[in-house]
């Protein structure tokens, strides 16, 4: 169904256009403003419940400012909380996931991007078929390798420490991050390679001095999809690390899940905002980059 | 997905590093698919055949795994809220629709509405599951809530009650994840011509139909796409029952995902976890068929 502009320039003669509603408008602008509501809810449940002594949580008004706002609860989710047999709060997990996050942060990107930057820009026999097989591996279910994974791990002694999470995040995260690297390079001008080579740039150099300086914004992207994810990820945490290696994810369940005593749900909720802020901070300063960078990385959700 | 565009050869170098370098950078993707991916693969299908318990046992019993496996009642749960589930994520996709339809064209405010409505997709679905675990609290929460307001009989203790535990994982997923599908049907409104748009306001119809006769069946293949992603995390989705519900009450939250990593994990019986964690990789493409068939169709299309 296609109808040429000039055509369109005759026929759409202002009268013939029907005046916009004033009424859906205002209906449209209420769905939104009720769902936007829906959707802030469980935040400011979070900020106010975490904000109250548990004596004023126990009255039951969820939704009720607190009366007395004090902080001690996030103090005490920080720095003393129990998780299991541990009573140092979620400050171990946060400095857990750190740890976790750089080597993995780093390793998969360069592993990545050097192979997508291969499959792009050089000619590389049994590329497509690589690609073919990497797009199978980012939809393979996690649990079907977790096993093995587990078990090559403890042989090269890895298994049940941080480094070891981050190499499995770093396996994880190789196929979808090469394919978006390969995309992204395939744009890039074949020319400026040639001329790189001309000028007698070989592989790396090419790679360091051409391609690196054109690709900030997908770097950004990149950074900004692996940094949510694995300081979003429980699973692998959770079955490959131990106790003293927990990230904050594990660390925040296993506070909320001490079955030991008074249920303190001041305490949950401001652990559960310390674990959130730093990706929701990344979130509110990327912006549209970050958009990019979830629905690019869609299939490994 | 193999589109060769032109490329460059190698480096004509002297060493056997400068000629062979774009074969060694590709080396170590190539060994972590062929390891890892695919060798842990054929590893968990082999053990599915044995009969490993707490260590792997190179004694085969054929396919009496998967007998345990279908006869076991909690993995038949597993099956039945699995697919419950999927239908329910869909309410994602359809909340996503609408509010990337009322978002379209609408300057005032768009970009507030967008950071809104995507910010939970940030956060782990640790702590989605946890704050809705506690917006579900019998004596507490919501339900408490709207009881002081005067509904005296308004019963929201979803996560303890046996028949609507699947409905509180969906409200929480929906939550976490409609962002996501706004996004995505955005993207499909945009690329819709605008001439159709015009076309339609000098034929008068009006927006509302214009929607649902010409826009949706367009956004066909956006809407396929979706439902593959979709259907594909609640195969996936692990943390949000283990932050919710543990997969109580009595199991009647329990997804196969959450199955199978208790049975490794807890239950230590690795050939029936590695019986079910193929199941899930069956039911991955099985999910998956639907993407190779448009993929297909747009091929020939061009």
């Amino acid at each position: 169904m296609r109808i040429a502009p000039e055509i369109l320039g005759v026929m759409a003669s202002p009268n013939r256009i029907p005046l916009k509603n004033p009424l859906s408008k205002i209906v449209g602008y209420l769905v939104l403003i009720v769902f936007a509501v829906m959707f802030l809810m469980p935040l400011y449940v979070m900020i106010v419940t975490s904000l109250k002594p548990m004596d004023e949580i126990r009255m039951g008004h969820i939704f009720a400012l607190p009366l007395k706002p004090s902080i001690e609860a996030w103090d005490i989710a920080w720095n003393k909380a129990a998780s299991g047999f541990l009573n140092k709060g979620l400050k171990s997990g946060f400095w857990n996931s750190v740890r976790i996050l750089v080597p993995s942060l780093l390793m998969s990107v360069a592993i990545s991007s050097i192979c997508g930057y291969a499959l792009a820009c050089w000619t590389v026999k049994g590329g497509g078929l690589l690609l073919s097989c990497l797009l199978v591996c980012a939809f393979v279910p996690f649990q079907i390798i977790m096993y093995p994974l587990i078990k090559m791990t403890s042989f090269v002694k890895l298994y049940n420490t941080s480094f070891g999470v981050s190499v499995v995040h770093t396996i994880l995260a190789i196929p979808i991050l090469t394919m978006i690297f390969k995309n992204f390079f395939s744009s890039i001008p074949t020319d400026l390679i040639k001329a790189s080579r001309v000028d007698g740039g070989r592989f790396l150099g090419t790679f360091l001095h051409v391609v690196l300086p054109l690709s900030p914004n997908i770097m950004i992207v990149i950074a900004i999809l692996q940094i949510t994810g694995i300081w979003n990820d429980f699973l692998v945490g959770l079955t490959f690390a131990n106790v003293t290696a927990y990230p904050m994810t594990v660390n925040l369940n296993n506070i909320t899940q001490t079955q030991t005593g008074v249920r303190v749900y001041n305490v949950y909720m401001a652990a559960a905002m310390l674990t959130a802020i730093p990706p929701l901070v990344i979130y509110f300063i990327s912006g549209k980059l970050f958009v990019r960078g979830i629905t690019a990385g869609a299939l490994k959700g | 997905m193999a589109r060769l565009g032109t490329r460059v050869p190698n480096t004509p170098g002297n060493s056997f590093i400068h000629r062979h370098a774009a074969y060694i950078a590709v080396v170590p993707v190539l060994l972590v698919a062929l390891c890892f991916y695919f060798g842990s693969t054929v590893w968990s299908l082999v053990m599915s055949l044995t009969a490993s318990k707490i260590f792997p046992d190179m004694h085969f019993v054929g396919l009496r795994q998967y007998l345990r496996l279908f006869n076991d009642d909690l993995w038949i749960l597993s099956l039945h809220n699995l697919v419950f589930f999927v239908l329910g994520s869909l309410g994602s996709l359809v909340l996503g629709f609408i509010l990337a339809v009322l978002l379209d064209g609408k300057a005032v405010g768009e970009r507030v509405f967008r950071t809104v409505y995507l910010y939970p997709l940030a956060i782990s679905l640790i702590i989605t599951g946890l704050v809705w675990q506690w917006l579900f609290n019998p004596s507490m929460g919501l339900q408490q809530f709207f009881r002081d307001l005067g509904l005296k009989n308004f019963n929201f203790n979803w996560v303890g009650d046996k028949s609507k535990v699947m409905y509180a994982l969906i409200l929480a997923a929906v939550w976490q994840s409609a962002g996501f599908y706004m996004v995505l049907s955005s993207s499909g409104i945009k690329s819709i011509d605008s001439e159709i748009w015009q076309a339609s306001r000098i034929d008068g119809i009006s927006k509302l139909r214009m929607y649902f006769e010409v826009i949706i069946p367009m956004m066909k293949f956006t809407f396929l796409t979706a439902f593959v992603l979709l259907s594909i995390g609640a195969v996936k989705a692990y943390d949000i029952i283990v932050a919710m519900t543990n997969g109580g009450p009595g199991g009647h939250s329990e997804l196969p995902s959450y199955y199978i990593v208790d049975m490794y994990m807890y239950r230590h019986n690795i050939a029936v976890g590695a019986s079910g964690s193929t199941i899930l990789l069956l039911l991955v493409v099985v999910f998956m068929i639907p993407f190779g068939v448009v993929n297909l169709i747009l091929k020939k299309r061009k």
